[in-house]
This record gives structure tokens, C-alpha cells and sequence, in this order.
């Protein structure tokens, strides 16, 4: 039996979410208009004004923003509320660029706890649960947001953060923990650990697990479920947005339903910035209608994906976003072919495998190279060299047949890749430093 | 004829990789009786064969090494010329193909011990002993 944290939102007809949705966002766009010199400039400029804005059938004249603005607009530009109204600061990881930041008032916080309360409870957690958090706590959204949704659900939480992986494990059984969230990476880190602890998921009673922040493979999924005896969900969420909760997984786990009483999907043409039909694959762009501080109006993610409106089994009318392929971030373009690391990910865990990889990519002579670092299978050790050859052959194989070009498969030695307690760093690319 | 078990590891084709396991060992007071590297670009396969192989392989293990085990045949012959090669006409007429091999240190200077891997040991055992040529044990080598 499904439950769900807030029925009547998370089952609305699509015609009355659409009259919700269309009243909000003309609020919206009037307080960001007003309050936002940023975007007002933005809507000038485009020659919109927020009377030309009656319904969501008029989003799409609105001007976009980006990551690039909110650069720009670092710190303050984009923010829509007094600092006096504002209580608190999150902020990206960084990792593209410069860091960016996103405020928050307590309205904004307590709708952000509603959308991770309805994650928790699509993964079956009630106030009878505990629920261990190894997602960093701190500026980064994910510790933060899925704490809140615990407390709002009533599970009894164990704000663990991430590190000391002995002692998230140490936590988990002596304390009972029944849910896990944290990154993909960090949750196979665990379920790799138990196994060295030799102990198995019997040992353990986590029952579900809430993974994000990270892109990962289905293949993944079922190898984490496995090595830790558990159903994982995943969740979707960016700081630009709110964090963790824009959209969370049901039991029917083949997308995310998107929290559409407070975020607008829509998918664009990247290329020409044009709204792509249902099904289709494009951008993912959000537009916040609830939130007070710092309200996006339609935010290039730069992630690709596609949305389902298709009846989903758990009961829910909230639109459905497929998994992410990949940021457009994340995308290596090598010898002008697009490569994701999620392509390899999939390789790897298909032919046995551990999923810690690393990729690194140069250019030599002008031309890309692709070496991807993969530590071989205990199990599949020979002592003969040529056999280990053959293994390394047939990985890079497999790798060319799923990414069209021809990458160096190196086998190195198990766990001699860094593991990662928070977001993976799967990728090293060398070409910017010739640039 | 008990054939001898000869441990392989992988270790990365890197500085230090070596010594990571050989201090594994020391520590464990393991002693090495016979040892060869074969490399690659990538890794390389180091083979042993130690006087504990059990401890051996559970303390690499503990530390993340992969680890495997195979049965080997290892012989000690004259160290006079044309040893190597009677021992070859052996198994080549027996048609046993050989992976690879290789030499260490037994207990007298006269004679020379060989580390040898086949794809059928009981065939070539058979053979080698129809030859006249010494097998060594595991507990032999071990008492070295």
C-alpha cells in the first residue's frame, strides 16, 4: 500500500495542480519582478513585462537565467527578500567554478522539509523509523534538506554526516538505522565496507536508502540494493532550486515525480533554448513558485533528461523526470564524440566490476585520449599474464561497443581508487591546462 | 607427488607496489622461498612460492591484495649443462605446454630448482617422474 505524505497535493488532478500552478507563478513573477533588479532588467530587456505572464502557458516568454547570472548576481543579486527576512545560507559545491549561493527564509525551509518529508515517506518512512544521514551536513543542501524532512516525518534521525565510515556502521547496528541517505557513491562505500567487516545485509535492518546528488546508474541501484539487503530511491535536488526534494522516487522506481506545487519543469532544446515536447530529451529547467528569498525563474539546470506524464502506479500525479544522463557538466566530448561517465559506470558494473573508477582524459599530439582506471576482480586473478591481458582487452571492448570510441582500459589494484564519502570525482581532464 | 601451491598477487605497475607486499610478509614473518615478476604496461603478476602460504595469502588479503592460488610442479636438477633442456624433451614429448617457469635457490650448490607451470601437472609430474627427475614437495621447499 502506497503511503504518501501529502495526498492531496501528490495526487491532485492534473487540471487543478495546472489552476495552482498558474495562480503562483503569477504571484511569482510579479515579487521577482518587483524585487529583483537582476531579472527585472532581464525581463526589459526580452520586452516582458509580469502582466504578459496570465498562466503557466505564458512561461515560456520569460527570459532564462543561468548558472553564469548567478555568478554575476554573487552575492546578493538575485535575492528577493529582505537579509532581515532570510535565516539561512547554502551554496554549491563549486566544483564548475565559482561557488554559488543560495539564500532562504523559513517559509522556504519549511517547504523544502514538506517536499524531503515526501521523499522519505514514498521510501515507506514513517515516525517509526530511523533514519541515518551520511550526506555532508553543513553548506552543502544534502545533510540539511533530508534532516528536515526526518524531523517533519517523525523519524527518529541520526544527523551522522558523511566520514568515519567504521562508525556509520558501528551507528547503523547498534542503533537500528532503517533508512539511509546519502550519496550513491558513499552508500556502495558502505555496503563495500559491511562485506570487508565481514558482515551481510542480515547483520544490518536498513530496509531503504535515499541516494542523490550525484548522477548514478541503475546498474548501480542494483548492486548497492544487494550489498546492503535494501530498496534504494533516488532523489533529485539542486541549491540553485532549494536542494535535495525537487523530485523523489516512488516504489515503481523508473523516475523522480517532480514536487510540481512548487517547481515548474520544463525541457529545452539546449541548443536553441526552445520548449521540447513531452518526451522528448532536452535541458531541464526550473522555475521556483513558491519560494520567497531566491526565486528562480527559469533556471537552466543543465541537466538532460526527459519528463513522463504516463499514469504511474504508486497513485501520484506528479510529473515524472527520468533520470538524469548526466549533467551537461559531466559530459567529456572526446575526438568530438559525447562520452558520459555514467556510459562507463554501466560497463563496469555489467561485467562485474567495482564501480570506482577514474577517467582521465589529455590530449597528446592533439588528439583526445581516454585512459579509465578500474580495479580489477579479485575473483578473476590469474597468474598468468596473458589472461589478465585478455580481461583488460575485453573491459575496453565493451567500452568502445557502448561509447564509439576507443579508450584505454587499465586494470589497477582493488581499492586503490579513492572512495568517495560525498559527490565522486570520477573525472580528471587534463585538456584545459594545453587551452 | 603433492603438487606445490605458488601464491600470485596484482600490483600495480607503480614506485613502492613491491614493497608494500614484502613488508607485508616481513611483518608477518613470512619467508620467501621462490619469487618471479612478470610485467605489463599496467600491472604486474608477482608469483611466490613462501613457506606458510596460508598466512600468506590471509594477511594479503586482509590488506586488499587480490590473491590467488594455483598448483605449480617444481623440480631440482644438476646444475650442469643441458639440465633445462632434457627436462623441456621431457614434457615436450608428452606434449604438456608450458606457461611459464622459472629458477631459484635450492639447498645445495650443485644442484638449481625450477618453478614450473603447465597447463596439465599430473601429466607432466607423471612424465618428470618417468624421467628420473626430482619433484620437490611443499613441505621441501619449506624446509629449505
Amino acid at each position: 500500500m502506497e503511503k504518501y505524505w501529502n495526498q492531496e497535493i501528490e495526487c491532485m488532478p492534473r487540471e487543478d495542480m495546472k489552476k495552482l500552478q498558474d495562480e503562483r507563478l503569477v504571484a511569482q513573477v510579479k515579487h521577482v519582478y518587483e524585487n529583483v533588479k537582476y531579472y527585472r532588467d532581464l525581463m526589459d530587456e526580452k520586452g516582458v513585462k509580469p502582466e504578459d505572464i496570465k498562466s503557466t502557458d505564458d512561461l515560456h516568454k520569460l527570459p532564462f537565467i543561468s548558472k553564469a547570472d548567478l555568478r554575476e548576481a554573487y552575492p546578493y543579486g538575485l535575492l528577493a527578500k529582505p537579509l532581515g527576512d532570510c535565516v539561512r545560507i547554502h551554496s554549491t559545491s563549486g566544483t564548475t567554478g565559482k561557488r554559488v549561493v543560495a539564500f532562504y527564509t523559513q517559509h522556504d525551509i519549511d517547504i523544502w522539509d514538506e517536499c524531503c518529508a515526501r521523499a522519505i515517506t514514498a521510501a515507506g518512512g514513517t515516525n517509526e523509523d530511523v533514519v541515518q544521514i551520511a550526506y555532508g551536513f553543513g553548506l552543502f543542501t544534502g545533510g540539511a534538506g533530508l534532516n528536515g524532512g526526518s524531523h517533519k516525518v517523525g523519524c527518529l534521525t541520526l544527523p551522522m554526516s558523511s566520514g568515519n565510515t567504521d562508525r556509520q556502521i558501528t551507528f547503523m547496528r547498534d542503533l537500528d538505522a532503517t533508512i539511509l541517505c546519502c550519496t550513491p557513491s558513499y552508500a556502495a562505500y558502505i555496503g563495500e565496507t559491511l562485506h570487508d567487516m565481514g558482515l551481510t545485509p542480515d547483520d544490518i535492518k536498513l530496509k531503504a536508502g535515499i541516494f542523490g546528488a550525484e548522477p548514478w546508474t541503475e546498474e548501480m541501484r542494483r548492486s548497492i540494493e544487494k550489498s546492503l539487503g535494501i530498496k534504494a530511491y533516488d532523489i533529485y535536488g539542486l541549491t540553485e532550486i532549494s536542494g535535495p526534494g525537487v523530485a523523489f522516487e516512488c516504489s515503481e522506481q523508473s523516475g523522480m515525480h517532480i514536487n510540481e506545487d512548487n517547481f515548474i519543469a520544463e525541457i529545452i532544446n539546449p541548443e536553441t533554448g526552445e520548449v521540447l515536447p513531452e518526451g522528448e530529451v532536452g535541458e531541464l529547467v526550473f522555475t521556483s513558485i513558491t519560494k520567497e528569498a531566491f526565486p528562480l525563474l527559469r533556471y537552466r539546470t543543465r541537466d538532460l533528461c526527459v519528463l513522463s506524464r504516463k499514469k504511474c502506479s504508486c497513485g501520484r500525479t506528479l510529473v515524472k523526470m527520468a533520470k538524469p544522463m548526466g549533467r551537461s557538466d559531466d559530459m567529456m566530448i572526446i575526438r568530438g564524440v559525447n562520452v558520459f561517465p555514467s556510459q562507463i559506470e554501466t560497463v563496469l558494473i555489467e561485467q562485474g566490476y567495482s564501480p570506482n573508477y577514474l577517467i582521465e582524459v589529455d590530449r597528446v599530439n592533439n588528439t583526445d585520449t581516454i585512459d579509465i582506471n578500474v580495479e580489477m576482480n579479485p575473483d578473476q586473478l590469474s597468474d598468468k599474464v596473458k589472461d589478465m591481458q585478455a580481461q583488460e582487452r575485453s573491459l575496453a571492448e565493451a567500452m568502445k561497443a557502448m561509447l564509439g570510441i576507443n579508450p584505454k582500459v587499465h586494470l589497477v589494484t582493488p581499492k586503490s581508487i579513492t572512495r568517495s564519502e560525498g559527490k565522486a570525482v570520477r573525472v580528471i581532464d587534463r585538456r584545459k591546462l594545453h587551452d | 607427488m603433492s603438487n606445490v601451491r605458488q601464491i600470485s598477487v596484482f600490483v600495480d605497475n607503480k614506485p613502492n607496489q613491491l614493497t608494500g607486499v614484502m613488508k607485508i610478509l616481513k611483518d608477518s614473518g613470512i619467508n620467501v622461498r621462490a619469487l618471479s615478476l612478470a610485467d605489463t604496461k599496467d600491472f604486474g603478476i608477482l608469483r611466490m612460492i613462501v613457506n606458510d602460504t596460508d598466512k600468506a595469502c590471509e594477511t594479503l588479503k586482509e590488506a586488499s591484495y587480490a590473491v590467488t592460488v594455483t598448483e605449480i610442479v617444481a623440480i631440482s636438477i644438476p646444475d650442469t649443462p643441458g639440465q633445462l633442456s632434457r627436462v623441456l624433451d621431457i614434457l615436450g614429448a608428452e606434449g604438456v605446454n608450458l606457461e611459464y617457469l622459472y629458477a631459484f635457490l635450492g639447498t645445495s650448490d650443485r644442484a638449481v630448482s625450477f618453478v614450473i607451470r603447465v597447463d596439465d601437472n599430473d601429466n607432466a609430474a607423471a612424465a618428470l617422474n618417468k624421467g628420473g627427475i626430482i619433484q620437490l614437495t611443499e613441505n621441501d621447499i619449506s624446509e629449505m
